[in-house]
């Protein structure tokens, strides 16, 4: 961290320096492969001339608890405590009355967070340094990691908001469920406001292979293959966007992290990667697409969303049954009831997609009432697609989980709403992944469809063996999806060298494997207990709907809330982090100015889709129109101009040179394009059954071409469904040369080999509809073909 | 604010326990200016019965879908009309012969492409169609 050089924000007009209360909020802290260990510095500074009260408003990341913060000063370092909530806001009002510095960390629903610092001295500098444990976004191989730097406004049916000037806005909770929580005026200029950065380490038990980030410029230092450091490269950031961080590793994550706690216990964290469960099941799929059309999805989000959703349109073959669900304070059904994924119906499905406009509130909990409705609660599931921006999200997953659907979320959006899909997907047996604007929706949305549908396994029991006292909480999930592996969080008693027997329901009936676990004692023990207790706290909390007020009565789940605080030693909504420092010359009596720190939109989220009259103007000129399409604008050159830079650097040469013109620029763009004109029978879209064919050949070495193949790739549901219309394709019409050169092909598919040529170029040509003669076309496959020696 | 009454005087506690508001709320109120300053400052800072009308106040334009800013400017002596933005323009639409319904010009986005729609099925049930005609001042 950079304190030298003192951060100011001048006045444009006036040239003058801006007074901040907040000056910075700087991030460190260790990321593992199943949870990251964090402290948020917060400098606070007073310029003005009586004391001052700052509340600075954030949200937790997925599946965090706050530990514990200190408080540094002039001549002063004081550590929290940990008290029930309305202890410790008794203990912090009697600080504020007696003139004493006083700290009080509040969580409220939502995962939302007050840190309230009072009696600032005018010229004093706080820092407040909080230290919280939070989940990650585990896979197969690597870590996805995201912090919010910002907090982003919401949907709830009785929320207030107004813009309260030019640019600021405002927003209120019914006070009966959010009680006293403050929220932060939302700036739509993110720039005059405090600066944000990081420093963090990596460790994970395999070598990595790289580390990036979608969302900021980062520097990064390695010190060893398993351990990184990770910085932002530039000096500082604006508050307007969620830190994400993508460590990818070399080999699938396995093994056993733990060791042993400050309680002597063996706490650990064991990973199978999904591999180790076999091939996923083929059964029919029945699947309710719920996409959300509510006005803070409007521009890039949804025209990515609606693209993602025709993708995944193209997996489903004639024995699936699908739906489609538009929502935002109403909900719009594509069909009254559950139809079959034939030509007709997914072609009138599409242009359902394309008349959905987004505009309204996310009445999120009537589109998945409506979803499971729509499922007659028989086997089924529901893929969302949403920005998760609501409020009261605790009812919406107790709902959810009440219906015994399984729901798969995809999240979209620069500020994280990861900790309700990641709670929502969890508590339904579902799968989630939240992805950022700058990054396509539509290629995770086909990948996720194509894990999700399909668990590896499922009912999944766990038992130790030669572990005494042994037991795996948080509850072990109960199925594993491809890509994703198990993680299995526990504690044992004695010994630190037994076995972890996982029995699950497979392809083949019930399988077991058996997992060494040898608990070595490593320095991140005590962090492995913590997020533990972490999950255990979030897990309950996230059934927690009641009102604040009721929930500060002697309900069962407040007491179960903190004794899991207790015990762990974390804050929860049960239980507040406090503390009052006792400065020379402190005086009672005086009554500080609150002041609550603002924080920016996030970038991805227009101002008007929230405020009252911040489109006024624009309405009144040219209309609301010409503002949309500037915003898409913008959102275009910030985000895909920048994905687009991001792949090129990421893929060194293949078929990204064939790809100059605006349309399907990328090769993404035209798997996806491919993708979507699928036929339920499994072939390419076209107009006689020889031209479905070449043009379904193609598209299946294009899919090879970027590694797609039937075992793995996004794409990989595709390539199996094209496989088999090609097996499938009456030969007795084909020459014997055309039958030879299907036989190749069908072999380079089902070895995952790829076929040199522009087959890129060639399925543009049939999709611009100046397709190649049947003779040309078979002529060239039978060349590269004799070519490359595969016939 | 005057006191007329020094039985009315309450600590900063006990206007909190009165008001049933957390004492962090009600030094929000007065940053914001909702509330005014104690009666007496410093140690011995007092508050009147006023101060627990206004809280009141506060709570009950709240239940009613007001704002804190709108409270405000309520408190202030504004009308309600003048706590609208200003200008207030709206745009006029007939949705049939004798049907016309105007909107505020400067509603959010989502929430006039909502109102739009419902307009449209509105026309659609009156037998007519939806014409935008010029915005006006009110």
């Amino acid at each position: 961290m950079n304190t030298t050089d003192r951060f100011t924000v001048l006045d444009a007009k006036t040239g003058k320096e801006i007074s901040l209360a907040m000056e910075e909020l700087w991030l460190k802290g260790k990321i593992m492969p199943v949870g990251a260990h964090l402290l948020v510095f917060h400098n606070f500074r007073s310029d003005e001339n009586r004391p001052l009260e700052l509340v600075y408003s954030f949200g937790l990341p997925r599946d965090a608890a706050l530990r514990r913060f200190s408080v540094r000063g002039d001549g002063f370092r004081v550590r929290s405590e940990l008290k029930p909530v309305a202890e410790a806001k008794q203990a912090y009002e009697k600080g504020i009355q007696e003139g004493h510095l006083s700290t009080l960390a509040q969580q409220y629903r939502d995962g939302l967070v007050n840190l309230t610092i009072g009696n600032v001295r005018p010229g004093e500098s706080v820092t407040v340094i909080l230290e919280l444990l939070a989940g990650v976004e585990t896979s197969d191989n690597g870590v996805r990691f995201r912090f919010p730097f910002t907090l982003a406004p919401c949907y709830h049916a009785k929320a207030r908001m107004v813009e309260a000037e030019p640019g600021v806005g405002e927003l209120e909770l019914p006070d009966d469920e959010f009680g006293d929580l403050l929220l932060p005026r939302f700036v739509a200029d993110a720039s005059g406001l405090h600066r944000v950065g990081f420093d963090l380490s990596i460790w994970m038990p395999s070598p990595v292979k790289g580390v990036a980030s979608p969302s900021h410029a980062i520097e990064v230092q390695n010190d060893d293959p398993q351990t990184f450091k990770v910085r932002l490269a530039p000096e500082c950031d604006v508050p307007n966007r969620d830190l994400v961080l993508d460590i990818k590793t070399q080999e699938p994550l396995t093994g056993v992290l733990g060791g042993v706690g400050k309680d002597r216990k063996r706490h650990f964290a064991a990973l199978v990667p999904s591999s180790r469960f076999g091939q996923r099941t083929k059964a029919p799929r029945r699947v309710v697409f719920t996409l959300d059309r509510s006005g803070s999805m409007q521009g890039v989000p949804l025209a990515q969303a609606r693209k993602a959703l025709e993708a995944c349109l193209g997996v489903l073959s004639d024995n699936d049954q699908f739906n489609i669900i538009a929502f935002d304070n109403q909900v719009k059904t594509f069909r009254p009831k559950m139809v079959e994924a034939t030509r007709s119906n997914l072609d009138q499905a599409r242009g359902f997609l394309e008349a959905i406009e987004a505009g309204g509130g996310t009445e999120l909990a009537k589109a998945l009432t409506e979803a499971v409705t729509l499922l007659r609660r028989d086997e089924g599931d529901v893929f969302l697609i949403t920005d998760g921006q609501v409020y009261g999200t605790e009812a919406i997953v107790r709902l959810a989980k009440g219906t015994e659907t399984c729901i798969h979320c995809l999240g979209i959006g620069s500020a994280s709403q990861d900790r309700f899909l990641t709670l929502l997907a969890r508590e339904t047996g579902g799968t989630s992944r939240f992805v950022t604007p700058r990054e396509r929706v539509d290629i995770p949305a086909v990948d996720l469809f194509a894990n999700a549908a399909r668990p590896v396994a499922a009912d999944i029991r766990i038992q130790f063996k030669d572990l005494p006292g042994a037991k795996a909480e948080p509850a072990a999930p109960s199925r594993v999806f491809p890509g994703i592996p198990l993680v299995v969080f526990a504690e044992a008693d004695g010994t630190s060298t037994g076995q972890m027997e996982v029995d699950w329901e497979g392809e083949n009936g019930r399988q077991r494997i058996q997992v060494p676990v040898a608990i070595s004692n490593q320095p991140h023990a005590e962090t492995i207990r913590l997020l533990r207790g972490a999950r255990l706290i979030t897990d309950l909390e996230s059934r927690m709907v009641g009102t604040e007020e009721s929930n500060q009565r002697n309900t069962r789940d407040v007491k179960e809330l903190e004794h899991l605080s207790v015990k762990y030693g974390l804050a929860s909504r049960a239980m507040s982090l406090v503390a009052v420092v006792e400065r020379v010359g402190d005086q009672g009596g005086a009554i500080p100015q609150t002041r609550v720190i603002p924080v920016g939109m996030p970038q991805d989220t227009a101002f008007g889709a929230y405020f009252e009259g911040a489109g006024a103007h624009a309405f009144l000129g040219s209309g609301y129109v010409s503002a949309s399409a500037e915003s898409y604008e913008v959102a275009q050159e910030v985000g895909f101009s920048a994905l687009r830079q991001s792949l090129r650097a990421f893929r060194p040469a293949r078929q990204q040179e064939l790809f100059e013109s605006a349309q399907w620029e990328l090769p993404e763009d035209l798997l996806l394009e491919l993708a979507s004109r699928l036929e339920p029978d499994g072939g390419m879209r076209g107009g006689d059954d020889e031209q479905r064919l070449s043009l379904t050949l193609v598209a299946l070495l294009c899919f090879l071409a970027e590694g797609h193949t039937v075992q793995c790739g996004t794409f990989r549901s595709h390539v199996e469904r094209l496989l088999k219309f090609v097996k499938n394709y009456p030969t007795a019409k084909l020459s014997d040369d055309q039958r030879k050169i299907l036989s190749a092909i069908i072999a380079l598919v089902e070895s995952g080999r790829s076929l040199p040529g522009n087959w890129f170029l060639t399925a543009k040509a049939f999709l611009e509809k100046r397709p190649p003669t049947s003779g040309e076309l078979w002529k060239r496959l039978q060349n590269e073909i004799e070519k490359n020696a595969y016939a | 604010m005057n006191r007329t009454d020094t039985t009315d005087e309450l600590t900063f506690a006990e206007l909190a326990a009165k008001a049933g508001l957390p004492g962090r709320t009600i030094r929000f109120y007065i940053a914001k200016g909702l509330l005014p300053g104690p009666v007496k400052a410093g140690r011995g800072a007092t508050y009147g019965k006023e101060h627990l009308e206004t809280l009141r106040s506060i709570k009950a334009s709240q239940a009613k879908g007001l704002t804190l800013s709108e409270v405000a400017r309520r408190l202030s002596g504004e009308s309600q009309r003048q706590a609208l933005r200003d200008p207030i323009a709206w745009w006029n639409y007939r949705l049939a012969e004798d049907v016309a319904v105007s909107v505020r010009a400067d509603v959010a986005p989502w929430r006039l492409k909502q109102i739009r729609r419902y307009l449209n099925e509105m026309a659609a049930g009156l037998g007519g169609k939806m014409e935008k005609t010029n915005e006006h001042d009110r």
